[in-house]
């Protein structure tokens, strides 16, 4: 199938893919690669956010590269548990198939798990990790 | 991509000759000449002047020539569009012919979907078709075919070499099988067969068999069904017809004929069979040389028996590495088909795959390798490096690898 510059840009850096650890690292994680699709993204949160972003992803080139850009674009900016913007959003960013919602959705998924874990842990004292 | 942009010098190597095949440039060239001949042009089907009788002269040599490589004589041979439509006449006419006779059809589920469709039609037209599964190998066990056969069964369709997997099926044991039944015909699809592998329609039993042109440096639109003339203890094989309106073809095929098609078929499988020999051996080492580099890479299951296959086909799994993701990497570089349907999420794995019984994402991170008379030694090699970065980089980057990790072990 052919994808979209912006698709292929990212489906092949995958620049930010990988794992951080350290006790301000949250992690969260859906989908299953028995089913297809997997994901996990590692959120280093500092005070003034979100300080660095990885990820690992068993998925098509769509999902990579949405991954890809969710962890390069969350840098920097302030920790949410929603994503930067919408599945739907994103799928017009990246002309993903329509068919594909539902990998999109494993995505925000992961997101939330890592930013619910980062979230959880700042109401929380002491800070711990996940 | 916009076929006025198209620059060969960038294509990618091309490994799908199981696919189709580039057209050998004496073929074209010899359509070429039928095309532009100001004698030629006839109807074949017109007896009633020289132009026709040269373009039935025409169509009549190709028809030897198809005989002559695979072992049937030039009556037995019946033009059609390609193997799909041979299929669907031998499936469907039979099917017609014999419908009082019985309604009980034996196949495989590895089959080409020109044989499977077919059936699942007649299954909704109130047929029977019992689906036979080869082993892990994909190899099926004759006794597998005579222990399906019931006094109903008007035919057994299978084919002779796998478009996936590249195994070879045993047609001559299948063959006496079927005429001790009595009352099965065999149907052969063997549109991958010219030129990989010789075949000898004469001497396997079968009744019926499917060619196809382009998988044999021939041109797309062209294709034949042999329809057997022995006169055997049970008689010969009748057909019904699927399409009417000339009389062609024995009546079973009606349209006028192309004749530059057909003379490509013929020129096709001459120098097809002439090389069998000669570029089995030559592709063989290359597949060896394929398979080892992959090998390397770690990870990698091969599909399909390693010993009752022709060399042209090497389909591999790779274990860690999402389908489409890995076509995708790859794409630029190297023309492979894949296990993946590729465009959703309903993506089909290869069924042929499922149903030797790998798991629904090994079938799907599976790539197809077809060498062809093009294909180097260069052309292996820069394969086995491509395939081993992006393998790396995308296990890399999906965390499987080295030892299987997470709960879902792939």
């Amino acid at each position: 199938m052919n994808y979209s510059e912006l698709t292929r840009r990212y489906f092949e850096s995958a620049a930010a893919a990988g794992e951080l650890h350290g006790p301000d690292v949250f992690r969260g994680a859906a989908g299953d690669r028995e089913r297809g699709t997997w994901v996990q993204f590692d959120l280093q949160i500092g005070q003034g956010g979100v300080q660095a972003a990885r990820f690992l992803a068993f998925a098509c080139p769509h999902g990579i590269a949405i991954c890809a850009w969710l962890a390069e674009t969350a840098v920097g900016k302030p920790l949410q548990r929603n994503l930067p913007e919408s599945a739907q959003e994103m799928r017009r960013r990246f002309e993903v198939p329509v068919e594909k919602m539902g990998r999109l959705l494993i995505i925000e998924d992961a997101w939330s798990a890592a930013a619910l874990a980062a979230i959880e842990s700042r109401a929380s004292a002491p800070i711990s990790r996940q | 991509m916009n076929a006025a942009t198209v620059n060969p010098a960038r294509m990618p190597v091309y490994l799908d000759h199981a696919s189709t095949t580039p057209v050998d440039a004496r073929v074209a060239a010899r359509m070429a000449e039928v095309l532009r001949s100001e004698a030629e042009y006839g109807n074949p089907a017109s007896t009633s002047h020289g132009y026709g009788d040269a373009a039935g002269a025409l169509v009549e040599t190709a028809r030897a020539q198809v005989a002559e490589a695979v072992g049937a004589q030039s009556e037995e041979v019946i033009w059609t569009s390609g193997a799909t439509e041979a299929n669907n006449l031998a499936i469907f006419g039979v099917a017609q012919y014999y419908r009082e006779r019985g309604r009980h059809i034996v196949t495989t589920r590895t089959e080409h979907k020109a044989v499977l469709d077919p059936c699942r039609e007649l299954q909704r037209r109130g047929w029977q078709v019992s689906y036979l599964v080869p082993d892990r190998d994909g190899v099926l066990d004759p006794k597998q075919v005579a222990d399906s056969l019931r006094p109903d069964t008007v035919l057994v369709s299978v084919m002779h070499v796998n478009n996936e997997i590249g195994v070879v099926q045993n047609i001559a044991a299948l063959g006496a099988i079927c005429t001790r039944h009595g009352g099965a015909w065999l149907h052969v699809d063997a549109a991958q067969s010219v030129g990989k592998c010789p075949i000898d329609f004469a001497s396997i039993g079968a009744d019926l068999m499917s060619l196809s042109a382009h998988k044999a440096y021939g041109p797309k639109g062209v294709g034949a069904l042999l329809v057997s003339q022995r006169d055997g203890s049970r008689g010969r094989v009748q057909l019904s017809a699927l399409q009417f309106g000339g009389g062609q073809e024995r009546a079973l095929r009606a349209g006028t004929l192309a004749t530059h098609q057909v003379v490509g078929m013929g020129l096709a499988f001459e120098i097809a069979t002439t090389l069998t020999s000669v570029e089995t051996a030559r592709i063989a080492h290359l597949q060896q040389r394929l398979w080892h580099g992959l090998q390397e890479i770690g990870g990698v299951l091969r599909n399909g028996s390693a010993t009752r296959a022709v060399p042209h086909l090497l389909n591999v799994s790779f274990e860690g590495v999402e389908g489409e993701s890995l076509v995708a990497a790859v794409r630029e570089q190297l023309a492979v088909s894949t296990g993946s349907a590729c465009t959703s999420a309903s993506a089909e794995p290869s069924y042929v795959l499922r149903a030797l019984g790998r798991s629904e994402r090994l079938s799907e991170s599976s790539l197809r390798f077809g060498l062809g008379r093009s294909t180097t030694q260069a052309d292996i090699d820069m394969a086995v490096a491509v395939l081993g970065r992006e393998v790396k980089r995308l296990r890399n980057v999906a965390g499987t690898t080295g030892a299987a990790r997470g709960a879902s072990g792939i």
